[in-house]
């Protein structure tokens, strides 16, 4: 469904461009032909499938490395201590600035390879996370953690249990949402200095105004980060499926 | 085992008023003993002030010869990842036994449910449940807050029997319920909470008819039910109607 209905919308889009261009008048070298932009698409696909898979890959990486991340922080900032009060604060602080503003700054000291895009992935989309586990972790459920309180059967592998079981449909919804956000910071991340990826064939497009493999790019993106939501949306269905059943 | 609140005061931060002021009530010895009053006069709060969940403004509480308070609440849920049998096959104590457990789980009518998991139950199964595993632990007192409030009558009965049978002689049951006549009717005694914005001084103790499981089947009992009742609904109200004349 996910995959129809980006379908439908990037045709829908490239229509309206068609449109545009034929209503304005616009020249061929400026917006491309419709059969041009086929063309590009089913004939020169390996051009862009596998820049695109390899941003996925690399997206996915950082995706993973954030919520470890974001899971083990969460996890350690969970109690009341000083260092807990003071993790929270960072991240509620941090997470209003910009941080892909900081992407040059990991080019220059990690070079233009696979680390630079990883980290800038998992930068990205390591603060929604963050705070959604956070909140998760530190918030109690009292009516189900009561007994094992008074029973002192709750340790800390109980009561992070049981949170993330209560909170199991609002963990998905935010690892789902913040997949986009690590194929963006990957995306981000070639556009600006990595030579390999989605968004370093896009960069090398835009310098030759082919706008052709520009909306081939954006297709390719779109199919590949829409079968990664799909996964991730079937893989918490069959984990609450699990638990649940 | 006894229990002894002195001049104990209590109030929420954000509340107007106190809950309680200068309290006072005791308990003494094992048996099944009840809290009554209506909706909002503090009966949760006291549970919560006796299982040492909250602390007493003012007042002292003693407690001598209990160790283990246990407090367990109506709206309690069990963890969903399991079936109902497979946790409280797990949360036994070693003071009690699978068979101690089973005996339970088919008292309490809930055999043909224990494949469940917790949230597929009704909500008077969820609370028979949540009471068995309170039941199977190390406890010395236990408090009841409204634990079987979605429980249909008949069964309530049956449960309160079968735990005076056998909680009744050593430990201390410390029921809190809106239900007049079982809280008269199996109660040793009855601590009245007046229905007031303010409590104060000494709780109303009335003596309850302490019935067991043989006692309950006696109609014998039937006219001194109704006088225990009369007198329990009496001081409930009647800090109300005075605020109310004056």
């Amino acid at each position: 469904m996910r995959l129809f209905q980006f379908l439908m919308i990037f045709l829908i889009g490239l229509l309206i461009l068609e449109g545009v261009k034929y209503g304005a008048g616009f020249s061929d070298y400026l917006i491309p032909p419709l059969n041009e932009i086929t063309t590009m698409i089913f004939k020169k696909w390996r051009n862009f499938l596998m820049p695109s898979l390899n941003t996925l890959l690399v997206a996915i990486g950082g995706h993973f490395l954030a919520i470890v991340l974001a899971a083990i922080v969460a996890f350690t900032a969970r109690s009341g201590s000083v260092l807990s009060n003071i993790v929270k604060t960072a991240a509620y602080n941090l997470q209003a600035y910009p941080v892909v503003a900081i992407a040059p700054l990991v080019f220059i000291f990690l070079g233009d390879g696979l680390t630079s895009r990883l980290l800038i992935a998992t930068i990205i989309c390591y603060f929604p996370l963050l705070l959604n586990f956070l909140g998760v972790f530190s918030e109690p459920v009292l009516d189900v953690e009561h007994f094992f309180k008074q029973t002192g059967r709750l340790d800390s592998i109980m009561e992070i249990k049981i949170r993330v079981f209560e909170n199991l449909e609002k963990i998905v919804t935010v690892i789902t949402g913040s997949a986009t956000l690590a194929m963006v910071g990957t995306i981000v991340a070639e556009f600006l200095a990595a030579t390999m990826g989605i968004g370093y064939v896009i960069r090398k497009a835009l310098y030759q105004n082919n706008l052709a493999a520009i909306l081939s790019c954006l297709l390719y993106i779109g199919l590949c980060s829409s079968l990664y939501l799909l996964g991730l949306e079937w893989l918490g269905k069959v984990i609450k499926r699990r638990l649940i059943a | 085992m006894e229990i002894s609140a002195q001049n104990i005061s209590f109030g929420y931060r954000e509340a107007e008023y106190p809950l309680f002021e200068k309290i006072s009530f005791r308990i003494s010895g094992p048996g099944f003993y009840s809290l009554f009053g209506f909706s909002g006069c503090g009966k949760s709060t006291l549970a919560r002030i006796i299982a040492g969940f909250l602390e007493p403004a003012a007042g002292s509480l003693s407690i001598t010869g209990i160790k283990n308070i246990l407090l367990s609440y109506n709206t309690e849920r069990l963890p969903g990842w399991f079936s109902v049998g497979e946790h409280l096959a797990q949360v036994v104590s070693p003071r009690s036994s699978r068979g101690e457990l089973d005996y339970f789980i088919s008292e309490f009518g809930l055999s043909n449910y224990v494949h469940k998991k917790f949230f597929r139950l009704s909500m008077g199964q969820k609370n028979r449940a949540n009471l068995i595993r309170y039941l199977v632990q190390d406890f010395d007192m236990l408090i009841c807050d409204e634990v079987l409030a979605n429980v249909d009558e008949p069964s309530r009965n049956h449960i309160l029997a079968v735990i005076k049978e056998n909680f009744g002689k050593d430990r201390v049951l410390f029921y809190i319920s809106h239900n007049v006549e079982e809280v008269c009717l199996f109660s040793k005694k009855i601590f009245v909470v007046p229905a007031s914005d303010v409590t104060r001084g000494r709780l109303v103790e009335i003596e309850g008819l302490d019935a067991t499981k043989k006692h309950k089947e006696d109609h014998g009992n039937e006219k001194t039910l109704q006088t225990t009742i009369l007198k329990v609904l009496k001081a409930a109200s009647s800090a109300h109607k005075q605020e109310g004349e004056s």
